[in-house]
């Protein structure tokens, strides 16, 4: 993984430095509120419902064994004991005190970690696949990419105050696991037919009040002019962008109100007029690379024995592999995902004691690679076949064995009023109550392939809309209810959900989600996932089933 | 009914007034009756002048709930007693009568502190 150098860590020290500074002049009242607000929130630090809640920044999900324990020592020493992983694929701390965060600041920058431009109207991390250097179908390591981005878009002068937050996503295989076509800028990283390397550039995606897909602005940028291409697209924005008014500020507004295709005319001039100058040099970039070089991996039979005993003699591991293992480009090695959707548990959470179990397993049987998804779940990425059952029996051992990925139970939730300030209405509580109602797994596997998001509000951090099933909590005069959406996709066939009718109060979600399992298991064919046959066959089926008692 | 809630700044707790001073416990608040408004107002104004202690103090609309006093919002009612999936974070964990009426209640109002948080951004 890319390593700070003496420059970073410099300019980490001085950062905390000048933060600890505005925290003290701030709590002797020589900062007001308003002019503390955008300073902490530059820190990644906000103001929830009970505390500050920290979010601290995990580059494109990538971190080490040391990062991770660390993180599990500022749980336990700053919080309540644990943390919680995000769609943006970093960690919130929601029991903050802030006369602690600058201590909290100076031990992440000594295991190269910040909480910069995890807020603010700037570029946030960046989200690439989480099975990088590791699939089969991957194109290219987009953590190459990602950490180019970083290093550019970190205290960028000119993109530190854009009209609105800005948020980019590497898809690097045609299974795209990041949601790119939602994001600001969607990059899917292919090649040509002479085989140069570069990227499909999406721009416009977004979630949020006005849900957008991303049009594709260009087929194909060439790799090593990225740089500029992006300083072209966020000069456009930055220039265009509706500063006026909060609610139509992203760039989705702009590239839907001018139309893709002049948008694009407009990036292509901006980009003609800066040249080639704003591009890294091949040296640097091939520096950046060397810091992801392909791991060495042992040469091993396609099949282990031991893994296939233990695979046939403990039905529970068996489940695990089905489920949460998926195949390695190296002969003999496995990805595993590591699911934080335990049935009844708050998704996305983990504890301290957890977290220490992950950083132990990833360095041990992992190569000391640990990876974040933004379906907030962990991935340890190269794990030999063979240390598999080892694996499985350490993670059931701390209760992070679930086999869930990517079925009913493996729900995107934001915090939702159970912490946000922000928030209308819970989104754990519901989240529980459906993984529970689902929690047999034989009928999970049946059901097979269900993405349920779950909102507490309309900025969509649970990103409800590109959910098969999303889950969107409103407030009815004070009260929860939640609105179903239908359809969503944020794969790579991605689409907006569309709503299926009136709000339901809490107590009817899980069994209107039932409801609809029926129908779909009632009316698939063969191979169809859930969103395929309701694709098919439109809402009208699910709307009656879930409605039925209404008329 | 009303009480004057706010979170304190140094470590974002969940404070409430209770004459004169801000305290921890929801049971502690001061109330202030409806016909006392003008009392209510003129604590507000003073919070907002302790800028050192509180951030964004305001008042909150109350509501009966099994002979006691309890937040009408269901956002006000989780700030005073902490987050639903970990009963044994905030000020929940205590437990006791008022604790259980706040769990207890139940009202449907929009929290001016929402209100005030989304008319700011």
């Amino acid at each position: 993984m890319y390593r700070y150098d003496d420059i970073d860590r410099e300019f980490l020290a001085d950062r905390s430095a000048e933060f600890r500074d505005q925290v003290n002049r701030r709590l002797a009242g020589e900062l007001t509120e308003d002019q503390f607000k955008p300073l902490r929130l530059m820190n990644g630090l906000y103001l929830q419902l009970h505390a500050y809640m920290l979010r601290i920044a995990i580059p494109y999900g990538s971190m080490d064994s040391r990062q991770l324990r660390k993180l599990a020592w500022i749980a336990r020493k700053y919080d309540k004991g644990y943390g919680h992983f995000t769609t943006r694929t970093n960690l919130q701390f929601h029991w903050i005190k802030l006369a602690d965060t600058p201590d909290i600041l100076d031990h992440l920058a000594s295991v190269d970690m910040h909480a910069i431009q995890t807020s603010g109207n700037c570029i946030r991390n960046t989200t690439a696949d989480p099975y990088a250097g590791a699939t089969p179908e991957e194109v290219d390591d987009p953590r190459v990419w990602s950490e180019a981005i970083r290093q550019w878009s970190s205290l960028h002068p000119e993109f530190s105050y854009l009209p609105r937050k800005f948020k980019i996503a590497i898809t690097a295989a045609p299974k795209d696991r990041t949601a790119a076509r939602v994001h600001d800028i969607g990059l899917a990283i292919k090649r040509n037919r002479k085989g140069d390397l570069g990227f499909e550039v999406m721009v416009g995606g977004g979630l949020g009040a006005t849900p957008h897909v991303g049009p594709t602005i260009r087929e194909f940028l060439p790799a090593e002019q990225l740089l500029s291409y992006l300083e072209a697209i966020l000069r456009v924005y930055n220039r265009l962008g509706r500063r006026d008014n909060r609610t139509k500020a992203r760039i989705k507004i702009l590239v839907a109100s001018l139309g893709a295709e002049e948008f694009g005319r407009q990036v292509e001039a901006e980009w003609a007029a800066i040249g080639a100058g704003s591009d890294l040099p091949a040296g640097e970039m091939a520096r950046i690379r060397a810091a992801f070089a392909t791991k060495t991996f042992e040469t091993l039979p396609e099949r282990s024995e031991s893994f296939e005993v233990a695979k046939s003699a403990d039905p529970a591991f068996a489940r695990f592999v089905r489920n949460n293992v998926k195949a390695h480009r190296a002969p003999g090695y496995a990805i595993v995902e590591i699911s934080l959707k335990a049935i009844g548990e708050t998704p996305g959470d983990a504890s301290a004691d957890q977290m220490e179990v992950i950083a132990d397993l990833g360095e041990r049987y992992g190569q000391d690679d640990i990876r974040v998804t933004h379906e907030q779940n962990i991935v340890l990425p190269h794990v030999k076949l063979d240390d598999l059952p080892a694996v499985h029996a350490a993670l059931a051992k701390a209760g992070l064995a679930t086999p869930n990925i990517n079925l009913i139970s493996d729900i995107i939730a934001c915090p939702g009023l159970d912490y946000c300030a922000l928030a209308n209405a819970r989104a754990i509580p519901v989240a529980q109550h459906i993984a529970e109602r689902f929690a047999n797994q034989d009928r999970a596997e049946l059901i097979g392939e269900l993405k349920i998001k779950i909102s507490g509000c309309i900025n969509a951090c649970g990103h409800h809309h590109v959910g098969h099933i999303g889950i969107l909590g409103v407030d009815k005069k004070g009260e929860e209810f939640y609105q179903l959406t239908l359809g969503g996709s944020g794969a790579e066939d991605a689409s907006v959900g569309k709503v299926l009718g009136p709000a339901l109060p809490a107590n009817r979600v899980a069994e209107a989600i039932d409801a609809m399992v029926d129908v779909y298991l009632s009316q698939r064919q063969t191979g169809e996932r859930f969103l395929d046959t309701l694709r098919r066959t439109g809402p009208a089926p699910f709307k009656e089933a879930v409605y039925a008692d209404a008329h | 009914m009303r009480a004057l809630t706010a979170n304190r700044l140094s470590d974002g707790e969940v404070v409430f007034w209770s004459q004169g001073r801000w305290v921890e416990r929801f049971a502690e608040a001061q109330l202030f009756a409806d016909e006392a408004a003008a009392a209510a107002e003129a604590a507000e104004g003073h919070a907002k002048t302790e800028t050192k202690v509180v951030v964004e103090p305001y008042l909150i609309d109350l509501v009966e709930s099994e002979g006691l006093w309890a937040p009408l919002s269901y956002r006000e009612r989780i700030r005073a007693l902490g987050p639903t999936n970990h009963p044994f974070h905030g000020k929940q964990s205590e437990g006791g009568a008022v604790i259980e009426a706040l769990q207890h209640a139940s009202g449907a109002a929009r929290s001016k502190g929402r209100v005030d948080l989304i008319r700011r951004k």
